[in-house]
């Protein structure tokens, strides 16, 4: 059952943390889902830039893009200070340099690499005394694993040591727009303590952003689906209207 | 007393807050707007949130010059300008959404403005109810309206529904009772 009394993780996005009933409950390890173009990674860094606002050590691990990139989109919104990636506040790692470091620079991982993977990032954070950490995107990560099997001890292991350490994770999940189901390869989805499903929805010709927390462990929460829009303040979120629609993912 | 004086007259019986629908003739139209642009929200120091679907913002904007209305309070939420090519630079005073179908994004950007330029209260207009129903059926326009209205009043801002007399019908008059603290009917000849 869930329990609304567990310390909460607060996102810093207002209809997001009402949708949660306060906030992520602190240490889980949550995926946010969505095909491209859907807001995924722009939350996800609103969800560290609140964090270290609030004083607590932010870090992304990016994949796919690089450090830089990100932080020049960053500048565009108004909550963002730079002098947070300064203090070290706002932490980013790009995992290609890890991969180099690690000798880790392969298509495919054993068990072993995910091992030495997980160690790695686990001791960053431990190190660093990370509180809030994004991985985007995890998709990329588990496509260098052969196995489901991987895949589960990869995010299980991650998520385990991650949680006992009160580090609330968000790891970015890249769905096909055909895809079934929440995630890439069905694993991650099953693992996650939760799950944010970000998506379009077409209604009459009209392509909105849409946003619906389909699972979240450790507290109750809304299931409904809402529209977002990524503006200079930040994600804002407002309820799905009931017109009669129809779905494009 | 002429309309702009009976209409910034019933506004400021108003309670913060309220929501109000002004239903109105083409000929009183331009009266109302500057009762409630010019007059009311000068008068109370309040930002304007101008929601359009019937005239493009630019086009408002130039009216108002015109009419030697100050402007310079108001910001545009517009959704008729893109369906022109007409939609231009977006900065915070012309916010363009693509179509007036896009309900809950009116919803949004009100929300930015009165998020972001918090340091007053403000008055939403929304230009208006009839042009928004030619795009909208009556389910989801009253339940945007009850959304819309009843999130305002924790913005503590005010709502001002604009319905014109000649195109409105029982369902719109129904919709509005129903969302709306009041209905002022503008007389004719005021």
């Amino acid at each position: 059952m869930a329990d609304n009394s567990r310390a909460r993780c607060k996102t810093g996005i207002a209809g997001l943390d009402n949708i949660l009933n306060g906030g992520i409950p602190r240490g889980n390890t949550i995926l946010i889902t969505g095909s491209c173009g859907t807001g995924k990674t722009t939350m996800s860094l609103e969800f560290l830039v609140h964090g270290a606002l609030m004083g607590e050590r932010s870090m992304y691990i990016s994949v796919t893009e690089a450090p830089e990139k990100l932080v020049e989109n960053m500048i565009t919104y108004e909550f963002f200070d730079k002098k947070l990636i300064d203090d070290k506040k706002l932490i980013f790692v790009d995992l290609q340099e890890i991969y180099v470091k690690l000798g880790l620079e392969k298509l495919e991982f054993t068990l072993e690499d995910v091992n030495i993977l997980v160690e790695q990032i686990v001791k960053m954070v431990k190190e660093l005394g990370v509180r809030r950490l994004v991985i985007d995107s995890i998709t990329s990560i588990c496509y260098r694993l052969t196995s489901k099997e991987e895949i589960r001890e990869f995010i299980l292991h991650l998520g385990k040591e991650l949680s006992d350490m009160g580090c609330t994770t968000i790891l970015v999940s890249e769905l096909l727009p055909s895809a079934q189901g929440y995630s890439q390869y069905g694993v991650e989805e099953a693992i996650a303590d939760g799950i944010i499903l970000m998506g379009n929805l077409e209604r009459r010709g009209d392509l909105l952003r849409t946003i619906q927390v389909i699972k979240m462990r450790g507290t109750t929460h809304s299931r409904a689906k809402y529209v977002l829009d990524l503006t200079s303040i930040g994600v804002l979120i407002a309820p799905l209207l009931k017109g009669g629609s129809v779905e494009a993912r | 007393m002429g309309v702009t004086a009976n209409v910034v007259s019933k506004l400021e019986e108003l309670p913060s807050a309220s929501s109000i629908a002004i239903t109105t003739s083409v000929n009183s139209y331009f009266d109302v707007l500057r009762a409630i642009v010019d007059v009311f929200a000068t008068r109370h120091d309040l930002y304007v949130f101008y929601v359009t679907s019937t005239i493009p913002s630019k086009n408002i904007e130039n009216l108002f010059g015109l009419l030697g209305i100050d402007s310079s309070r108001v910001f545009f939420v517009d959704t008729i300008s893109h369906l022109m090519k007409e939609a231009s630079t977006t900065d915070d005073r012309y916010l363009y959404i693509e179509s007036p179908t896009m309900l809950e994004y009116i919803m949004l950007k009100v929300e930015y403005l009165a998020r972001k330029y918090n340091d007053k209260k403000a008055v939403v207009i929304l230009d208006s109810v009839n042009s928004m129903s030619i795009y909208n059926g009556p389910k989801i326009m009253s339940e945007f309206l009850h959304i819309l209205v009843t999130s305002l009043r924790s913005w503590d801002a005010y709502m001002t529904i604009i319905a014109m007399k000649e195109q409105n019908t029982e369902e719109i008059h129904s919709m509005l009772n129903m969302v709306c603290d009041e209905i002022y009917d503008v007389e004719e000849g005021e």
